[in-house]
């Protein structure tokens, strides 16, 4: 079509030349990655203890009895550097201890190594110490972390933690690449698609076509309620989100009194405000309201019809019928909302809440007219292909987001709005923004892993394939239903 | 962060002195004589479980004030117990009571090997861990008369004295596989996938792939070696069976082992691979795994192994050919006891790989794919590091995992002898025998 609308007809030689712009544009879709070194360190994960008497013992006799063979005497038992420093293991450097208790098996009567509980302190009852230590080293290093000797913790365990994702023997995305994995999608749609495309009598389409638009990783940045973001933290989030293509959900006030719009930011206004909703320009491709109101709903609409419009919806005693009522108005995007243990306001957990909400549309047979995100729970690389399993399409993100940028938190961790945060004191944009980049580019690889594991070639198609998972309990009962004192459940 | 200084193989005293120091600290930490190492263990492997399987591989026996039993990981082996009869019903602890298994049910012209533990060596690749550490393990399969698996990474020229008892492993990135070693085998096993990173391949990070591993690999020194996932040979279970007449031809004796994951439709999956020929099928399940991988891998793909033997053992039954294959597993089974519970499920016998490491000095800090100092295990077990690798001494290895097998077969007996058992294949499936522990275990 050319620029009036009109249909242009092209020579051969220019549509080859068109093409062949179009064929050179093409670039697979990467997360530039960087290492980027802690601005507050963690607490060491080890308390590297040396009795002093006892060394000094040791260096004299070894002194006395190696004489002249200084490569034994000044052999360390670590291969880390912790006793390298420039008086050994009179000063050890408990930063470099990585756990391999060589030095204490090899000295036990004066070395001793403890983890240290300041390391364990971290986090809370979900989001726990190693999950923070995990998303550190992911926002470090932006790489899918590796290490040896198998598995460490419990056998199933509850929320995520009961689930297994299936793999295939055979079965692969693509042949091509080293594995296959290289050419797996991540990208997902946000929006609406109608169930079916009606025509009249002339074949012109007389509904509305697939309103959508992509991002390129299921997941998007999301604020925290009450006051804990910043223009700072929401410009940090808007550059990232721009980086990667994805979409950073901030506050409409913070987006409008620091010019944050862009097509990139997903403005979050109040009911009260949905008139507002089409002001926002600079490629702004979609607002979200913070709870549903048919009328405000309209009235956003209304003001740009261009809009996506969001609605979300905490996990709130009656967030059934209000799903209902909202499909039924014709709301594209539907966000939930749990609470930072991904809980709703009795207990109940998300994985749970997320497949109900999906199978009620399925049932309704409506699932595709809507965009399902939620926020809150999901706190690990293996929640994101696990919630998506459940019927996600996309997640938010807020919490690992502040863990990456080295945040510490206080107060009420498991509410949205009950915590406080403080950032490290060198928390420069261009730091934080690429340890969020690197936090995504881990968590999309780590996607990919799972993806390929299954032979599954798009992140789109794991929506709600709960064919894909397995739950602990499920299999036990089938292992272990005819063994004595075998209970099921929880037992 | 890399040392700035080059390793360079150890002087004899600095050999000794350092592996006198490991040994005896090893020693003292597991006889009791200080205490617990405060950072020592996990969930899984629990530190009185290390410390138990170093005094077994000490002395050859279990230890009195250690749980050498079950871990603190709250399910799966850890919540089984056995029922075991009143002490007036036991059997005498002796010799006669069977431990061994075969591994040729098929009843084939192919030779039945039948090693006098249900136990085998699971593979480590030559690369993942040195040679001296392959070496141990194939000297004390030779010992026990039992076998050991090279993993990916081929068959260094030292196995070969060893070769009855060496299993050829051939991955999907086909490292090292030579005629030579296929004919040499007395077992042949194609590895489709592995518990610990199943359905991602194999990756050996460029610091660990030094001349000689690379030379073994056919590749360039100090290059990422990627073993793509799945065999690219491999569309479909009759593809599979190509892959076995393949290995008939070179080699018609051997037997054949197909060592897959535990998917949903692992069931399938074994059926399968049995109708292709397989005179093992070998299960490996998410748990174990000694060598790196992605740490989403490790539990979230796939399912644990104690879910997966009654599953596939029942279908084969369902089948009418459970008595025509040999069922294996593997992936997170470090004592005796979970042998036996293993064996209880269903399986016919296990490959254990972590539990040998431990029985050299494994601490299981988890840095086998170099750490911060880019060289590997600091016990010299999973490196190629010419410095420590040396820390492994193959005469105190082979020692050490003799004792642990002893141990390890003491205790098998032990408990076939309280359940009224003399054969452990009659333990087979006996689901009957086993009890589920409630709370925490």
């Amino acid at each position: 079509m050319g620029n009036d609308g009109n249909q242009v007809t092209l020579t051969k030689e220019e549509f080859a030349r068109q093409s062949r712009i179009l064929a050179d544009s093409y670039h697979r879709y990467h997360i530039d990655a960087m290492e980027t070194p802690d601005r507050q360190a963690l607490p060491n994960n080890f308390i590297v203890k040396v009795g002093k008497i006892g060394l000094a013992k040791m260096i004299t006799s070894e002194i006395f009895h190696y004489w002249g063979k200084w490569d034994v005497v000044f052999s360390r038992p670590c291969t880390y550097g912790v006793f390298s420093g420039p008086i050994g293991g009179f000063s050890p450097r408990p930063e470099m201890c990585v756990g391999c208790l060589r030095c204490t098996v090899q000295h036990p009567e004066f070395v001793t190594v403890l983890p240290n509980p300041a390391r364990a302190a971290l986090g809370d009852s979900y989001l726990s110490s190693k999950l923070i230590s995990t998303i550190d080293d992911e926002a470090r290093k932006g790489t899918v972390p590796v290490r040896g000797q198998g598995y460490r913790g419990r056998f199933g365990g509850p929320g995520w933690d009961g689930m297994f994702t299936d793999m295939s023997e055979i079965v692969r995305p693509s042949r091509d690449g080293i594995h296959g994995r290289e050419l797996i999608s991540t990208v997902v749609d946000i929006g609406s698609k109608p169930m079916s495309l009606k025509f009249d009598s002339n074949g012109e389409l007389v509904n509305e076509g697939p309103k959508m638009m992509s991002i390129q990783v299921p997941f998007v940045f999301d604020s925290p309620d009450g006051n804990i973001m910043t223009k700072k933290l929401a410009t940090i989030w808007k550059t990232a989100a721009e980086q990667i293509d994805t979409l950073a959900m901030l506050p409409a006030e913070l987006v409008t009194t620091n010019s944050l719009a862009s097509r990139a930011v997903v403005p979050i206004l109040s009911t009260n405000d949905a008139a507002n909703a089409g002001s926002f320009g600079n490629g702004t491709r979609m607002v979200e309201l913070d709870s549903w109101d048919n009328a405000a709903f309209e009235t956003a609409k209304a003001s740009n019809h261009d809009l996506q419009i969001g609605i979300r919806l905490p996990f709130e005693s009656g967030w059934q019928s209000k799903l209902t009522e909202m499909v039924q108005a014709g709301v594209p995007v539907i966000h939930f909302v749990a609470n930072n243990h991904g809980e709703d306001n009795e207990g109940n957990f998300i994985m749970d809440l997320l497949m109900e909400a999906h199978n009620m549309l399925l049932e309704s047979g409506t699932r595709d007219k809507v965009t399902f995100l939620n926020s809150g729970g999901i706190v690990a690389a293996d929640h994101l292909p696990k919630s998506i399993i459940c019927g996600l399409d996309a997640v938010g993100l807020d919490l690992p987001l502040f863990i990456a940028m080295q945040a510490r938190l206080s107060g009420d961790t498991a509410s949205r709005s009950g915590y406080k945060l403080k950032l490290p004191r060198k928390c420069d944009d261009k730091w934080a923004t690429q340890r969020i980049v690197n936090l995504s580019a881990s968590w999309r690889d780590q996607l990919l892993e799972i993806l390929g594991a299954m032979g599954v070639r798009e992140v789109r198609r794991l929506r709600g394939e709960m064919g894909r998972a397995m739950w602990c309990a499920h299999l036990e009962a089938e292992a272990f239903s005819e063994i004595e004192g075998f209970l099921g459940g929880d037992e | 962060m890399a040392m700035s200084k080059d390793p360079v193989k150890p002087s004899e005293a600095l050999l000794k002195k350092t592996t006198d120091l490991m040994h005896d600290g090893m020693d003292a930490r597991a006889f009791g004589e200080f205490e617990m190492p405060p950072a020592l263990g996990d969930a899984r492997w629990t530190d009185e479980l290390i410390l138990s399987t170093w005094h077994m591989a000490a002395t050859g026996k279990v230890p009195d004030n250690l749980n050498y039993k079950t871990g603190l990981s709250n399910g799966g082996f850890d919540r089984l117990d056995f029922k075991m009869l009143n002490e007036d019903q036991w059997l005498e602890h002796s010799e006669d009571i069977d431990t061994s298994i075969s591994l040729n049910r098929r009843g084939d012209e192919r030779h039945n090997p039948t090693p006098p533990i249900p136990i085998y060596g699971g593979g480590m690749s030559y690369g993942s861990v040195s040679v001296n550490v392959m070496l141990a393990r194939a000297k004390n399969a030779q010992k026990w008369n039992t076998f050991m698996s090279t993993g990916e990474g081929g068959y260094p020229e030292q196995l070969y004295e060893c070769k009855e008892h060496v299993i050829t492993q051939v991955a999907t990135g086909y490292f090292g596989v030579e005629e030579r070693s296929i004919q040499a085998a007395p077992i042949v096993e194609f590895k489709y996938a592995q518990g610990a990173k199943p359905g991602l391949g194999g990756h050996l990070l460029a610091s660990k792939a030094g001349e000689e591993v690379a030379k073994m690999r056919g590749s360039v020194p100090f290059v990422s070696l990627f073993s793509p996932f799945p065999f690219h040979s491999t569309y479909s279970v009759e593809d599979h069976s190509k892959h076995i007449d393949w290995i008939q031809t070179v080699n018609p004796d051997a037997l054949i082992s197909v060592k897959v994951s535990t998917p949903h439709d692992v069931d399938m999956v074994a059926v399968g691979s049995y109708y292709a020929g397989a005179h093992i099928i070998h299960l490996d399940g998410g748990f174990g795994g000694t060598g790196a991988a992605p740490e989403i891998a490790k539990k979230n793909i796939a399912m644990p192994i104690e879910l997966a033997i009654p599953k596939v053992h029942k279908f084969l039954i369902k089948e009418g050919i459970r008595d025509n294959v040999t069922l294996i597993a593997s992936g997170g089974i470090r004592t005796a006891d979970d042998i036996a519970k293993a064996i209880a499920l269903g399986a016919d016998g296990v490959v254990l790989g972590t539990s040998d490491l431990v029985a050299m000095g494994c601490t299981r800090c988890s840095n086998c794919e170099g750490g911060p100092s880019g060289r590997g295990c600091p016990w010299g077990l999973t490196t190629t590091d010419i410095e420590l690798q040396e820390w492994i001494q193959q005469e105190w290895a082979v020692k050490r995992l003799d004792n642990y097998y002893t141990a390890l077969q003491w205790r098998l007996r032990e408990i076939l002898r309280q359940l009224g058992l003399g054969d452990v294949k009659d333990l087979v499936g006996r689901t009957d025998l086993l009890k589920y522990v409630r709370g925490d275990a």
